[in-house]
């Protein structure tokens, strides 16, 4: 179910042509958990939103043997779709809809035959992350459960891959302590690879790997090489 | 072809003039929409942004509102003022302004005229196709309503016999109009010249008694009194039209020696075509003139016709600059969501979702504002119409007419196709950059 991410010479430049990232080779085995710590703008969510191929960039991005640059954007959008989930700091919920309709929101443009899947993995995945009432109005919920709906989104497309920019960084300690336990022991029953850009120490020690960037570089691989 | 258009009935070819104008809109929105559902979105975003949607809306809703008010109300004049002409076919009087004429036998306006004679009164009274040749006497009123003399003939035939209680018969009689504050029975004194123009006249001293009003018509004579001719010119110390030997006859036919003059001669003639015959026939340098009221409206008509079609151009002008402000609109109103747009495309949602998220978005405002506009078009033309009722006694009614559909029409059809550009200039935003607004 995994996907291997191989990435090759990759370069992101600014609009003004400066380098702000630069990743000569990179491998991460399918199903692992990974961090990318780092300072702040050192190019950590630079990094991410490459691997979700939304950013411009030079070199490879291969997840099993599909080259994410090779793609045209439509293409790049349609992979993002079926294989990648996002997790975002603050959430990105639409406030006015329930914690099912946003958990199953990909399920209005996904195509008709996998509509009701979404809807039932949706709630499943509310229901794993302990969100009871899943009718309800997001707009009523606290931010740790804020972020639970926003996980359960991420995972209702089934996709092998969970991509999170800072997931924890709008909660208190144990909201964020509990977010990180279900949302670990899910990527790992499921089999799903989590790539997390974090400051929070206590996400980055239960991943399986630890990537720091700084200054556009990952310079300081630790556990599994890089 | 064109014959095959010619050959539908008018509502037809209205109702497919509506259904041409929304097509482009309609085909846009099959084919915008096709395969995608993205209401509850659209939903939840007017939701969030609800006040500068409202807003958007508001602005939309004036602007068309001010179109179909005034287009309604454009109507309702002409309509209601061609019906107030309705029953005079053709009028006879001494020469000079038609239209001054037309203003103060048909509408009741105050105005200086010349006077006809006896003699040339009864020579349109005894021409052979003339039915009614009714005199009008101006110049009195009572508490601010015209009281007109004229002939208990020329009341059966403005109101088509419709009069409650009966018609005068005698000089010191009266019938009232239909919103005239009289009741039957009543006894009233008019006085000389228009009392509310005049600010205060002196009154006659010879009282009259109401037998009868008039039934509605619509025209400024609701507001009227009417009396005996031979009355009105003998409070103002006139020979009555009779010879003395006479005695207390009223109506025709008149003693030319003994026939005081009257400014105007309402005739209806037997049959349609003789009319012509009768324009002709009175239509004379430094006598008559004799000229129908339809046609000195028509010419007013083409008059505000022209200026019309000089206002449909700034209206046009108006139009775009609307649109263009519509597209403004969207332009801001989508950058205020760039971020969940941002959102959509990051989860993988395809270009033609979102877009079809982004026009339905626009699509329910300005079907929303220009169904509002409509309703507040149709509720100004009903006040202004009130208005202008109250204030000429010219009966408007400003009903929605197919001019004022086919005018949302085509709003909504131009503006719907111009709200395709702010959607596709949103998917051109880098998505990053929409997640980091």
């Amino acid at each position: 179910m995994g996907l291997d991410l191989t990435i090759r010479d990759l370069k992101v430049t600014s609009p003004r042509g400066r380098d702000i990232l630069s990743v000569p080779q990179l491998d991460i085995a399918a199903g692992s958990l990974v961090g990318i710590a780092g300072p702040s703008g050192a190019g950590k969510s630079t990094l991410l939103y490459a691997l979700a191929g939304m950013l411009e960039a030079k070199g490879c991005i291969v997840w099993n043997d599909t080259d994410l640059l090779t793609l045209r954007e439509e293409q790049r959008t349609a992979f993002r779709a079926s294989h990648i989930g996002m997790i975002f700091q603050d959430f990105l919920l639409f406030e006015e809809l329930s914690a099912a309709a946003n958990a199953s929101l990909t399920s209005l443009y996904r195509p008709r035959a996998q509509r009701a899947g979404i809807r039932q993995r949706a709630a499943e995945r509310l229901a794993a992350l302990g969100l009871k009432e899943p009718d309800r109005s997001v707009a009523s919920y606290s931010g740790g459960e804020r972020q639970r709906v926003a996980i359960a989104r991420a995972l209702s497309a089934n996709a092998p891959v969970l991509l999170a920019d800072e997931p924890t960084a709008s909660l208190d300690r144990a909201a964020a302590d509990k977010l990180i336990t279900d949302l670990v022991a899910l990527a790992r029953t499921s089999g799903t690879t989590l790539i997390a850009v974090s400051h929070d120490q206590h996400l980055i020690d239960r991943m399986d790997r630890v990537l720091t960037v700084s200054d556009g570089k990952i310079v300081e691989p630790r556990g599994q090489a890089a | 072809m064109m014959d095959l258009w010619y050959d539908l009935p008018v509502a037809a070819q209205d109702l497919l003039a509506v259904i041409g104008l929304l097509l482009p809109a309609l085909i846009t929105g099959v084919v915008v929409l096709r395969g995608h559902t993205p209401w509850p979105l659209v939903k939840a975003i007017i939701w969030r942004f609800r006040v500068p949607s409202v807003m958007f809306i508001v602005l939309i809703a004036v602007s068309v509102g001010l179109g179909v008010g005034l287009l309604a109300q454009e109507r309702g004049l002409r309509k209601g003022t061609a019906q107030a002409a309705d029953k005079f076919d053709l009028i006879v009087s001494a020469p000079g302004s038609e239209l001054s004429v037309m203003l103060a036998a048909v509408f009741l306006q105050p105005s200086d005229m010349g006077l006809i004679d006896g003699e040339t009164y009864n020579e349109i009274a005894a021409t052979e196709s003339v039915a009614i040749a009714a005199p009008l006497a101006f110049g009195d009123s009572y508490a601010g309503a015209p009281v007109i003399g004229s002939t208990a003939e020329f009341v059966a035939y403005l109101t088509d016999q419709n009069v409650e209680g009966a018609i005068f018969a005698d000089h010191e009689e009266a019938v009232v109009g239909a919103l005239v504050p009289l009741e039957i029975g009543a006894q009233f004194t008019p006085a000389h010249g228009m009392t509310h123009i005049d600010g205060g006249a002196e009154e006659h001293g010879v009282s009259f008694s109401v037998t009868g009003r008039m039934a509605p018509t619509g025209t400024p004579w609701d507001r009227a009194i009417i009396v005996p001719v031979e009355a009105v010119w003998e409070v103002h110390g006139l020979a009555n039209g009779h010879a003395p030997e006479a005695g207390d006859v009223i109506g025709g036919p008149f003693d030319a020696e003994y026939f005081p003059g009257t400014p105007a001669v309402v005739v209806h003639a037997e049959a349609l075509w003789a009319n012509y015959a009768l324009r002709s026939t009175f239509t004379r340098d430094r006598e008559t003139m004799a000229f129908f009221p339809g046609a000195v409206l028509a010419g007013l008509y083409n008059v505000m016709g022209d200026v019309r079609q000089a206002m449909s151009v700034m209206a046009l002008v108006t139009q775009v600059l609307v649109a263009v402000s519509v597209m403004l609109g969207l332009f801001i109103l989508s950058r205020l969501f760039r971020r969940q747009v941002a959102l959509l495309r990051a989860l993988g949602a395809p270009s033609r979702f979102v877009f079809a998220m982004m026009w339905s978005f626009s699509a329910v405002l300005l079907l929303s504002g220009a169904i509002t506009g409509m309703l507040i078009g149709v509720g100004a033309a009903m006040v202004l119409s009130q208005i202008v009722t109250a204030q000429t006694n010219i009966l408007v009614t400003a009903p929605l007419g197919w001019q004022e559909i086919q005018f949302v029409a085509g709003f909504v059809s131009v503006t719907l196709l111009i709200s395709l550009l702010p959607a596709a200039v949103v998917l051109r935003q880098p998505v990053v950059e929409g997640l980091r607004a």
